[in-house]
């Protein structure tokens, strides 16, 4: 499923944090968002499942659309919305349940009571996570008693088992050591056959090695959106060189 | 090198004053607790006949001593035959003083009593069956009765005996389990009412209400915690007691119902708090990714914030107990006092700290009801220290399923 923005202006109270954003955004690719901290990559990523709407006194002019919903029409059913498009977050923050439980988590919250179905699912979500393996003797263990990337990757079945079409990662492999970075980012290029995914990085490498598309984001504008190898190798902006460059940021 | 010494002599000061004060204040806590033992244990090596008194049988009674129960009823006229209490079939005529003086002339007794003791002891000896109770003083060296010995009263008469009568003649009575049973009666009735409204509350404040009615509503519910019991009880006797009498047509409003309810008023600020304050805890991270995976708000409080804050949320409950076993005031002034096991809501009862508070002023110090009302202390500061061990234990759970 595709993703837009038309003329996005948003708002933190007084603080104009999104200025005037255009994107289209391809199914079934990966889209990276680099930039600064507090450029607002991280606010524009959370536009898409309207996430940003449990933050009080804030406003947001222009459209986002999904497919072609603009998802901030009044008709839209956010929960709904929410299973479309998923999201990892930057810290692995499983639920205080099972393992198993985690991954049911959001077929039970969307009414999904056939045992059949969430076992399968959830053991197809873990295989898809690449944490089946590591998982599938101590699934009725605590989801706390795993290491962080394990975690993190858990978060990544939670989130694929309502199979939503796009997924959105806010610096998923921030928190996480090298060897389950790898295997995220391994992961994110696997995920890009069946979902569109977004994802803000930090890691400039990170947006090189997995991204097909990589917008730049500076002071809240959208400095550059381009193809990765472009944006990397011969940037249209001088912002855009300085910054992948580490001439600054 | 490294050989250059400041002078520390303030610090040490304040570290040892530091040091002083914290272990006076625990010597002073740990002497407090073994001064109440102490003073309750007396109760188990003291007679519960009166001071001063004896109780005594005629010679040919085959029986060895009565139990303090024993003596209650034979005098209550509930036990009437000497073989009902391990002796010989023979009509126990229990014999106060005054039945036997009264028998007697003013002339034959003596202006000054001082033919009482002779008349007493032929009394007994011409009644086969008799069970006197008189003034020790009164027994002369030719007494032709027997003195029962003293008994005291055992653990088991205590924890499991169902009358209190501290002040009983001839044998006070103290069963103390109609008073533990009030109180465990009135505090889990408490906290079973106050339970959904402090969840409720504390839901709306943790996760519903805006920062400015939080803002207002936490404090004046954290004031609640800090009125004095006895306006609670206050508002109890006028306004909840007259409710109960006359929704439920009763003789008297003053039940354990009354003091459930004061007592869930009194307990809703701590479980309020508490269970705030650990559904507070939930990560924003944790709540936004059940968001996240469609979950509405309410799906997302119930299962998630919920089961993160259980062990808070237990620990509220468990704090609110101790609350309610503590309560005395409030607890007296609306219960309506009386010593029976309770069977239902509607009777009246008496707790433990009620208890104390009405009778210690009332009692002799030193005196066996005394120190039956220091164990009364002893076993209230039990209860309540080990509920708030065990809600220590609870809080301190790791917040994994």
């Amino acid at each position: 499923m595709k993703l837009e923005a038309k003329n996005v202006n948003f708002f933190y109270g007084d603080f104009h944090a999104l200025k005037d954003i255009n994107m289209q955004i391809d199914s079934n690719s990966v889209t990276a968002f680099i930039g600064p901290s507090g450029c607002g990559k991280s606010t524009f990523l959370r536009l898409f499942n309207r996430m940003n709407d449990l933050i009080d006194d804030t406003h947001l002019e222009g459209e986002c659309l999904v497919g072609d919903q603009n998802i901030y029409d009044k008709s839209v059913s956010v929960d709904e919305l929410r299973t479309t498009v998923g999201m990892v977050f930057q810290k692995p923050n499983p639920f205080p349940k099972s393992i198993f439980e985690n991954v049911a988590y959001g077929l039970r919250v969307n009414g999904v009571k056939d045992k059949k179905i969430i076992t399968e699912t959830v053991e197809k979500s873990l295989k898809q996570a690449a944490l089946w393996e590591e998982v599938k003797d101590k699934l009725k263990k605590s989801a706390f008693e795993l290491s962080g990337g394990q975690q993190q990757r858990l978060c990544i079945a939670r989130a694929l088992a309502i199979s939503p079409s796009v997924l959105l990662m806010d610096e998923p492999a921030s928190a996480l050591d090298p060897i389950s970075t790898s295997k995220i980012e391994e992961l994110i290029f696997e995920l890009k056959h069946n979902y569109t995914v977004v994802i803000v990085t930090h890691n400039m490498q990170q947006a090189a090695r997995v991204s097909d598309k990589t917008g730049f984001f500076m002071l809240g504008e959208l400095i550059e959106f381009n193809d990765t190898k472009k944006i990397f190798l011969n940037p249209d902006k001088e912002q855009t060189q300085n910054y992948i460059t580490g001439r600054f940021g | 090198m490294f050989n250059k010494k400041r002078n520390r002599f303030g610090e040490t000061l304040v570290e040892w004053t530091l040091r002083l004060s914290g272990g006076t204040t625990t010597l002073v806590i740990v002497l407090i607790s073994i001064f109440l033992f102490t003073e309750g244990w007396g109760l188990f090596k003291s007679s519960t006949v009166e001071k001063g008194y004896v109780l005594c049988v005629n010679r040919s009674n085959k029986i060895q001593n009565l139990t303090p129960k024993q003596v209650k009823e034979i005098f209550d006229g509930n036990i009437t035959s000497w073989k009902q209490v391990g002796g010989d079939d023979i009509p126990i005529e229990p014999l106060r003083m005054d039945d036997i003086a009264s028998q007697y002339t003013e002339e034959e007794i003596g202006a000054n009593f001082e033919h009482l003791p002779q008349k007493l002891s032929e009394a007994i000896a011409a009644k086969p069956g008799a069970l006197a109770f008189f003034p020790e003083q009164f027994i002369n060296i030719n007494f032709l009765g027997r003195v029962l010995p003293a008994e005291t009263i055992t653990l088991k008469e205590y924890f499991g005996g169902k009358e209190w009568f501290p002040t009983a003649t001839p044998a006070a009575q103290f069963g103390v389990l109609p008073l533990i049973l009030g109180t465990l009666w009135v505090s889990i009735a408490a906290i079973l009412i106050a339970l959904p409204f402090g969840m409720a509350v504390a839901i709306y404040l943790a996760e519903i209400a805006n920062n400015r009615v939080r803002k207002i509503l936490k404090p004046l519910i954290e004031l609640l915690a800090g009125i004095p019991s006895v306006v609670y009880g206050f508002f109890g006797l006028i306004v909840i007691v007259p409710l109960i009498r006359s929704i439920f047509h009763l003789p008297v409003g003053e039940t354990a119902l009354a003091g459930a309810i004061v007592l869930a008023i009194m307990a809703l600020p701590t479980i309020i708090t508490v269970a705030e304050d650990a559904m507070r805890t939930t990560p924003l991270a944790m709540k936004e990714s059940s968001l996240a995976l469609g979950a509405t708000h309410w799906q997302t409080i119930y299962r998630v914030v919920i089961p993160y804050a259980s062990s808070g949320i237990m620990a509220a409950i468990v704090l609110g107990i101790g609350r309610a076993i503590g309560e005395t005031m409030a607890v007296l002034m609306v219960t309506g006092n009386a010593a029976v096991i309770p069977h239902t809501l509607t009777e009246p009862v008496r707790t433990i700290p009620a208890t104390i508070a009405a009778e210690l002023g009332e009692s002799a110090m030193g005196s066996v009801q005394y120190q039956a009302l220091f164990m009364l202390g002893a076993i209230l500061f039990v209860l309540t220290l080990g509920i708030s061990i065990w809600a220590e234990i609870i809080r301190k759970e790791p917040k994994v399923q």
